[in-house]
């Protein structure tokens, strides 16, 4: 199956995607067959529905916003490979020699912010992080209390005193993290 | 000299081994030599035996004092070693010098091998090694290992198991094989002069090729590398075990067939083995494990048992892999990476300080133990040293381990997505440390079967010595030079905890996206699994998917909440269950910071002062019960009720709180159960009685005062309180007029004969408050002049109480040392001092328990203001200037109402006659008979009372707020 989905690219595509996402080759035409065995409707482009489909996808708590975060590049509801690959490319390890944008330690934080920031107002509010929790955490535990986490979450990274996290001062809570390491994952060539 | 002190306690050790050694023969002689019949049959119980022929024989009468070592012999042996070893611990960490350069591991070996040479040439017999494999495997090795696994960062260990696994299969059985062919091939060339069989040299290769944990823990712990080269290494020691043991197992059952016999069936089997004896291991510990978790979700009734489920399960899993010849290290390390969380969430918050503290105990003393006995092994003559043979045992082990790391790492980098590097390489190879289990190891083989086992066992420990030493020094110094990444210990803040799951979540996602079976979708999947089947089954309560949200969480606000209480020390007193005298006086303190409880008191102190402190004293107490919410102390607000104060009045009157005879310690006793409150109780007790005495004598303020001006700084700084000197100078006062009360009860009591002149219903107590122009010297005498009296005394104070309200102005002055004006008779008055017990002095308790930062900082200032000093003073001068500068504060015993009314006499200006006149006569009177001090230095009444004295002066421009409230109070008195 890779082969034949392979031929579906074409070079010149393969070399801008490359330029754009710093992946290989070997990288793209591999992660090119997994995007063609996602799109059920062979229509070339992924929708969300096509994202969710996949079972484990579906049930990781943080799905939803996951598969937001693949459309959020794109206009429409739907995504095609290069966009695809755009997103996929903020998770690249870093290595030291080449530095693409993309998968610069601002970028997967960046990456990471947007998880929190529904409205987009480069602010994580208290209810954008009480979202969050309550997804993750689940339902046992009680209202009250993760608010009382998300206040003190937001508290504590709170520089400028308005009740939010800024992208600043996400980056700043997170500083002692290995963001590099954490965010990463080995695309196999 | 640390050196010969050390040596000292290990030739007192062997004392102590020898003479328990020759005890048993003592008594033997003992025996014969008072013709006791010994019975053929004396190797055990000889010492019991006379015994019996004594009753037979009806010659001795029951002994008053008999010697019966043989008995104890074991266990106090046992216990001797440990208090060595720990011991010599101690020791080390006295000596930085001595702990920074060398690993405390070299250290242990040196004292057991000085330790060992002693008792070498001490007992002429053959010297057993305490070290027997048995005693290593089954007492020594467990704790360490479960030590291990219970704190085992479960996260990192999974991430890199792999890597780790790597290591410790591939990588072990590489180095054993190696070793060992090239030490046979070697053999072949006939360097060695003896023969070396195969089966011999791979058998030694595979003992000697494990990394060991025990030692490489020890130098690890120290070096503080990152946590990444922490758990690849550390992990790989553990896991290595299982190939160890397989490896051993093999080689020695081959070694016994003999070359010849050995079928490929066995070769099969050895390797099947191995799966049976890891996988086993595994499987053992982690149903044990699981089985730990669930019985500890049924212990809440019975906390106190919790912690022994824990040690005794895990024991049992590691028992219980013994038992099927399984790897015992395998099943207990597995059983507390799997107990770990389950039991954690179940067990109290105490149970798990207990676990922790116990494991961690356990596994240190353990660890001294094992190398003090190598460095006590060592020294036997059962040697064979072969030059060429223990050089290039080293030379290889070292060698391979390189060539095997080197290899292997960039074999895991290709799967790995944080890459080893050169230097982590490096630190990977240098750290593979032998130590105990390859002795232990070594000691089991049969001499029978392997002629060349004490060859082996020589080697051996010259190996470990060569790693634990050499490497083990070395390590640190290169670690630094190759800079390392260091570990930096810290405890997650919330926004991290949160992002980090939340990454977590991201990248199990993205893994499903791209369709792989990563770690993160693993981990994702378990987590799933364990949320939904695992922990309902093992968790009592059960909190959801992210327990260690919540965990850090709670973790974060208790220790904000310490630290805020650590950093406000003041506040603690709103917390019941640390209420204390101090306590009181502190709220006192805060209590007047609150503006419109400040204008209160002075309103309430321009009717009644004394009832303004009473009422004060009763809002602490109420305080303690009713502000634990309140922590601010800007917010605190008063409102007394009627029932509060007439509470204080009672309190005040029955002020036997303060030196009640303290209270049984126990309060309740259950053997299954420890009852905090049982305890605390009779803390507080105990610490408001100590805080009495102690502020009672106000010695410490004054020895304390003198320090702090000694250092120009202050003992305890509280950066978030700003001492507000009005409140200070407040709550001074109102100490000090306690103070006095007691001090003239005391007094009178002591001495009858110069008081209760006017004894009668009538009868109160006069308190003074009065400035004099002084200097500040003086007042250094002042401050500890107020405990010229025995502070025994103070026990017996709440049967003098009766005796007390009744009493008359008292002639306190009369008897105190100031009054005489020559300067020897005072400094014979603070040798008296010295009586006090020496947990009054006791500075570990003072930091802790001080009254409070009001009251050291107040230290910083002269102690002039003191109102005892003032007091004192006043009753020397002359009437004119007592008049002028006085606050007079009586208590007046209503003839009609036992509860005391209480009175304001005057304002200085006009003293009101009557009672002042009477106590003042009376004062006088006593006073009479005792030089006054001459008055050089007191102005005229309107001086002294317009411009302030001298001390005052400076006061005021060391702390302008201070002295003008001050000023302000007394103007209000």
């Amino acid at each position: 199956m890779g082969n034949t989905s392979s031929l579906l690219l074409r070079e010149d595509e393969i070399a801008q995607i490359q330029e754009k996402t710093g992946f290989t080759p070997n990288q793209i035409e591999r992660l090119y067959s997994r995007f063609t065995s996602l799109d059920r409707g062979n229509c070339g482009t992924l929708s969300r529905e096509d994202l969710l489909r996949i079972p484990e996808l579906a049930i990781n708590p943080l799905g939803d916003r996951i598969v937001h975060a693949f459309f959020q590049e794109g206009t429409g509801d739907s995504i095609n490979f290069l966009q695809f690959m755009q997103v996929l490319a903020h998770f690249r390890p870093i290595k030291k020699n080449k530095d693409l944008k993309l998968n610069s330690r601002e970028q997967k934080l960046k990456f990471a912010f947007k998880m929190y920031d529904l409205d987009s107002d480069g602010k994580i509010s208290r209810d954008e992080l009480l979202a969050i929790l309550q997804m993750m955490v689940g339902s046992n535990i009680s209202e009250e209390q993760l608010t009382s986490i998300a206040e003190r979450t937001i508290f504590e990274a709170d520089q400028d005193g308005d009740q939010m996290i800024s992208f600043a001062e996400f980056c700043n809570a997170l500083e002692r993290t290995d963001v590099e390491q954490k965010m990463s994952i080995r695309f196999l060539n | 000299m640390r050196g010969a002190a050390l040596a000292v306690l290990a030739l007192a050790a062997v004392v102590a081994v020898g003479a328990a050694n020759n005890v048993p023969h003592l008594t033997q002689n003992l025996a014969s030599q008072r013709g006791y019949e010994l019975v053929e049959d004396q190797s055990a119980s000889s010492t019991e035996e006379p015994a019996g022929g004594n009753h037979k024989k009806d010659h001795d009468r029951y002994p008053v004092f008999s010697v019966e070592f043989a008995r104890v012999e074991t266990p106090f042996i046992i216990g001797l070693w440990i208090f060595c070893a720990s011991l010599a611990k101690i020791g080390f960490h006295m000596t930085p010098k001595l702990s920074k350069m060398f690993p405390e591991s070299c250290l242990l070996i040196v004292v057991g091998v000085v330790i060992g040479v002693l008792l070498f040439h001490t007992s002429s017999g053959v010297q057993v090694s305490p070290l027997t494999p048995d005693t290593f495997f089954l007492y020594l090795l467990p704790p360490i290992i479960l030590d291990a696994g219970y704190f085992m960062p479960n996260r990192l260990f999974f991430d890199h198991l792999g890597t780790i696994l790597l290591f410790a299969v591939v990588g072990t059985i590489f180095n054993a094989i190696a070793i060992g062919t090239s030490l046979w091939a070697v053999g072949q060339s006939g360097l060695f002069e003896f023969d070396t069989p195969i089966l011999d040299m791979m058998l030694f290769g595979s003992l000697v090729s494990a990394v060991d944990p025990v030692a490489v823990l020890a130098v690890f712990e120290e070096i503080h590398v990152n946590e990444i080269l922490y758990i690849v290494v550390f992990g790989e020691s553990l896991l290595n075990d299982a190939v160890t043991v397989v490896l051993y197992h093999m080689f020695e059952a081959y070694s016994e067939m003999g070359p010849a016999n050995i079928l490929p069936v066995d070769v099969a089997s050895g390797i099947a083995s191995f799966f049976v004896v890891a996988l086993g291991g595994t499987v053992i510990g982690v149903i044990w494990g699981f089985l730990t978790g669930f019985v500890t979700r049924f212990t809440h009734q019975v906390r106190v048992i919790e912690p022994i489920f824990i040690f005794v399960m895990a024991y049992l899993a590691y028992l219980n892999a013994e038992i099927f010849h399984m790897s015992g290290i395998l099943a207990i390390t597995f059983c507390g990476i799997t107990m770990k969380n389950y039991v954690e969430a179940n067990i109290s918050h105490k149970s798990h300080t207990t676990v922790k503290y116990a494991m961690k105990m356990l596994s240190s003393s353990c660890e001294t133990v094992i190398f003090m006995f190598l460095g006590v092994a060592t020294v036997n003559n059962a040697h064979s040293w072969n030059t060429w043979f223990v050089l290039l045992t080293v030379l290889f082990c070292t060698v391979y381990r390189f060539i095997g790391v080197m290899i292997l790492a960039s074999l895991a980098n290709k799967f790995r997505l944080h890459q080893l590097n050169g230097v982590e390489k490096f630190v990977m190879s240098y750290g593979g440390l032998r130590g105990a289990v390859a002795f232990a190891l070594v000691l089991l083989i049969d001499k029978k079967i392997v002629n060349l086992q004490p060859h082996f066992v020589t080697t051996t420990i010259a190996v470990i010595y060569f790693t634990v030493f050499f490497q083990g020094i070395t390590i640190k110094p290169l670690v630094r030079i190759l800079n390392v990444k260091r570990a930096e210990k810290r405890k997650p803040t919330m926004n991290e905890r949160i992002h980090e799951k939340l990454m977590d979540h991201i990248m199990a996602g993205l893994e499903d996206v791209l369709g792989r079976h990563g770690n993160y979708h693993v981990r994702d999947r378990f987590k799933r699994f364990d949320t939904k089947y695992i922990r309902p089954w093992l968790i009592r309560d059960n909190k959801g998917a992210e327990p260690k949200i919540l965990e850090t969480y709670s973790k974060l606000t208790m220790k904000e909440a310490m630290e805020y209480m650590r950093r406000n020390a003041s506040t603690i007193a709103a917390f019941p269950g640390t209420e204390s005298m101090s306590t009181l006086f502190r709220n006192c303190t805060q209590t007047n910071m609150d503006a419109r409880w400040g204008s209160g008191v002075r309103r309430a102190q321009n009717d009644d002062p004394l009832f303004a402190a009473l009422a004060q004293d009763s809002f602490s107490f109420t305080q303690l019960d009713s502000s634990v919410q309140n922590l601010d102390m800007q917010e605190l607000e008063y409102n007394p009720s009627k029932k509060d104060l007439t509470d204080a009045k009672i309190h005040h009157l029955l002020s036997e709180e303060l030196c009640k005879p303290r209270r049984h310690r126990r309060l309740s006793y259950s053997r299954h159960a420890v009852n905090d409150r049982d305890l605390s109780t009779q803390e507080v007790n105990y610490k408001m009685h100590m805080n009495m005495r102690h502020i009672i004598s106000g010695k410490h303020h004054h020895k304390r005062s003198k320090k702090l001006n000694k250092e120009g700084k202050p003992h305890v700084s509280f950066p978030g309180i700003t001492q507000n000197g009005s409140v200070k100078q407040f709550t001074h006062d109102y100490i000090n007029e306690m103070l006095e009360e007691s001090d003239s009860n005391d007094v009178d009591e002591a001495r009858p004969s110069t008081s209760g002149l006017n004894d009668g219903p009538e009868g109160g107590i006069v308190f003074t408050a009065k400035s004099t122009p002084t200097n500040t010297d003086e007042a250094v005498v002042h401050t500890e002049d107020p405990h010229p009296k025995d502070p025994g005394k103070r026990s017996s104070r709440a049967d003098s109480e009766e005796e007390a309200v009744h009493v008359t102005p008292t002639a306190t002055e009369t008897v105190l040392p100031w009054k005489r004006d020559d300067e020897a008779e005072q400094c014979t008055f603070p040798l008296k001092q010295q009586e006090f017990p020496g947990w009054c002095s006791n500075k570990e308790y003072l930091a802790y328990n001080s009254p409070s930062s009001t009251f050291l900082g107040g230290l910083d200032q002269p102690k002039v203001a003191s109102v005892i000093g003032l007091f004192r003073r006043e009753s020397t001068v002359d009437q004119e200037m007592a008049r002028a500068d006085a606050a007079i504060l009586v208590i007046e015993e209503c003839p009609a109402s036992p509860v005391p009314s209480v009175v304001v006499c005057g304002t200085p200006p006009a003293p009101p006659k009557r009672p002042s006149s009477a106590r003042r006569g009376s004062l006088l009177e006593l006073g009479a008979s005792v030089d006054p001090i001459p008055e050089e230095e007191a102005g005229t009444p309107e001086s002294s009372a317009n411009k302030s004295p001298p001390w005052a002066q400076r006061r005021r421009r060391k702390q302008g707020a201070c002295s003008s409230s001050y000023e302000d109070f007394r103007s209000n008195v």
